[in-house]
């Protein structure tokens, strides 16, 4: 037992040497379902209004402004805002701590001889890694564009979001940065979208098939309405008037 | 034809095992592996060596006692087909090949090409039966299942109880196996009526001793039984029924 390639654990001891992980992994897959769920519509939504860009200076403005005055006057000034931001933070939280954990405990399964893949999905295999990226990205998306702090383009002006996005992305190692995290996003959410019927317990045939094809569309969808902004922006259609 | 085989040794499950090069010069396309094995063995024991361990039963793809990783894939490079089904034919004259036991923390090696799934046996121990008293015997036709049902559950129960789903698994994970079980008893009459302790008992025991499912899918293209890859959204799907419906069938 002393080398590193032997079996781990002695044959006779091992029920008793693994106890039932809390929380379940069943459970950590339904957390992971949800969020991950709520995340996809939330990414789908802010695509929406990242493609107003497109419409002007203007209008772009008015829909932020808009954003942070949602359900105004029933629930007065921002509330909404940071009702919203406190479930997507929580969400998030729950979201990377159910992933490692499961990241963990597979590792510790597959034990001392790792499977090679022998196929088949890209996606899945890079699921925690383009996960830590995307979270990575989150953080700098946010720094940027939402608090203009450190990484943010100089001028950064919170009431002229557009230009903020103009300057931001007028960086081409931004850009760059930018447009590979929306790839990895696309790869993330192509596998995201799938585990999510299975881990919800989607067993139907027509379901599983409808699933696995929206599962391809959303991911396209949103790496190419994303990845067209510091596209146009770099390429001068897209610019302060 | 010649083939150099990479068998993996190790003498008991307390030692270090290696990869031992082996060369069989008289392989033929029709050979199953597992014959490739015996004539590996005839060799060695005519050289008064040690025959290498691996177990094998009914060798027409039924029983699921046979079972190693070829080059790293369960079973062997056809998908769906367990190892005394694959042949020699896969391979070329001077190809390496490299046999191993099924690998997972989960399946420790007991000797040579042999591993300890009774893990298995105790996922089916904590609910893969039917339980209930159902009384005497009553005429065949007095509990009806539809067509439909009993071709869907034997779709499940096809499931030859190998590990190769584990084995191929990146996660060590047995959904696939702990799924055809609970969707097979879920929907005979019988099986229906612990549905909900069933998924309570057998995920819990899955979890003792195997890992998440990452829906990869290896597992399915592993399967020598054809099992549908649906069976690991049946895990959480039961599991979830049952946490909802709060009962035991």
């Amino acid at each position: 037992m002393s080398s590193p390639t032997a079996d781990p654990i002695p044959l006779a001891a091992r029920p008793a040497a693994t106890p039932a992980p809390f929380p379940p992994t069943w459970a950590l897959k339904v957390i992971m379902a949800l969020t991950g769920s709520l995340f996809v519509a939330f990414v789908l939504f802010h695509l929406a209004g990242n493609l107003k860009v497109y419409i002007g200076a203007e209008d772009f403005n008015h829909y932020a402004e808009w954003l942070r005055h949602l359900l105004n006057p029933l629930i007065p000034g921002s509330g909404f805002l940071w009702a919203f931001r406190a479930v997507m933070v929580g969400s998030l939280v729950l979201h990377v701590y159910s992933g490692i954990t499961l990241w963990v405990r597979g590792r510790r399964s597959r034990g001392n001889h790792p499977r090679k893949f022998i196929a088949r999905r890209l996606s899945s295999r890079t699921m925690f890694w383009t996960g830590l990226i995307v979270l990575c990205f989150i953080i700098f998306h946010i720094l940027d564009l939402t608090m203009g702090k450190l990484v943010a383009a100089d001028g950064f002006d919170p009431a002229d979001p557009y230009s903020n996005l103009i300057h931001s992305f007028s960086r081409a190692p931004v850009a760059v940065f930018y447009g590979l995290t929306m790839a990895l996003i696309a790869f993330h959410i192509s596998h995201g979208i799938w585990s999510v019927i299975n881990d919800l317990g989607g067993t139907g045939k027509r379901l599983r098939s409808v699933v696995f094809i929206v599962a391809g569309v959303v991911a396209v969808v949103v790496a190419i309405g994303n990845l067209s902004i510091p596209i146009a922006v770099q390429a001068g259609i897209l610019a302060v008037s | 034809m010649r083939l150099i085989l990479e068998v993996w040794r190790q003498a008991s499950p307390q030692v270090q095992g290696h990869l031992e090069a082996y060369e069989i010069d008289d392989a033929r396309e029709e050979m199953s592996l597992l014959e490739l094995l015996d004539r590996l063995n005839h060799q060695l024991i005519e050289a008064d060596q040690e025959p290498v361990a691996f177990e094998s039963d009914c060798r027409e793809g039924i029983c699921g006692t046979c079972g190693v990783d070829i080059d790293g894939i369960p079973h062997g490079p056809e998908d769906n087909v367990p190892a005394c089904g694959q042949h020699v034919r896969s391979f070329n004259d001077g190809d390496t090949v490299r046999i191993e036991p099924f690998r997972a923390a989960g399946f420790s090696v007991i000797r040579d090409l042999i591993v300890d799934r009774t893990g298995l046996d105790r996922i089916i121990q904590a609910g893969g039966t039917v339980a209930v008293d159902a009384g005497t015997a009553t005429d065949a036709d007095a509990l009806l299942v539809t067509h439909e049902a009993a071709e869907a559950a034997l779709d499940f129960a096809a499931c030859i109880g190998c590990g190769a789903c584990i084995s191929a698994c990146p996660n060590g994970a047995a959904y696939l196996f702990t799924g055809a079980k609970l969707q097979h008893l879920a929907l005979m009459p019988h099986g229906k009526m612990e549905r909900g302790r069933r998924a309570r008992a057998m995920i819990t025991q899955m979890e003792h001793e195997f890992g998440p499912c990452s829906q990869i899918g290896e597992c399915a293209l592993a399967c020598p039984a054809n099992v549908p890859l649906s069976a690991i959204a049946t895990v959480n799907k039961e599991r979830l029924r049952a946490l909802l419906r709060r009962k035991d069938n």
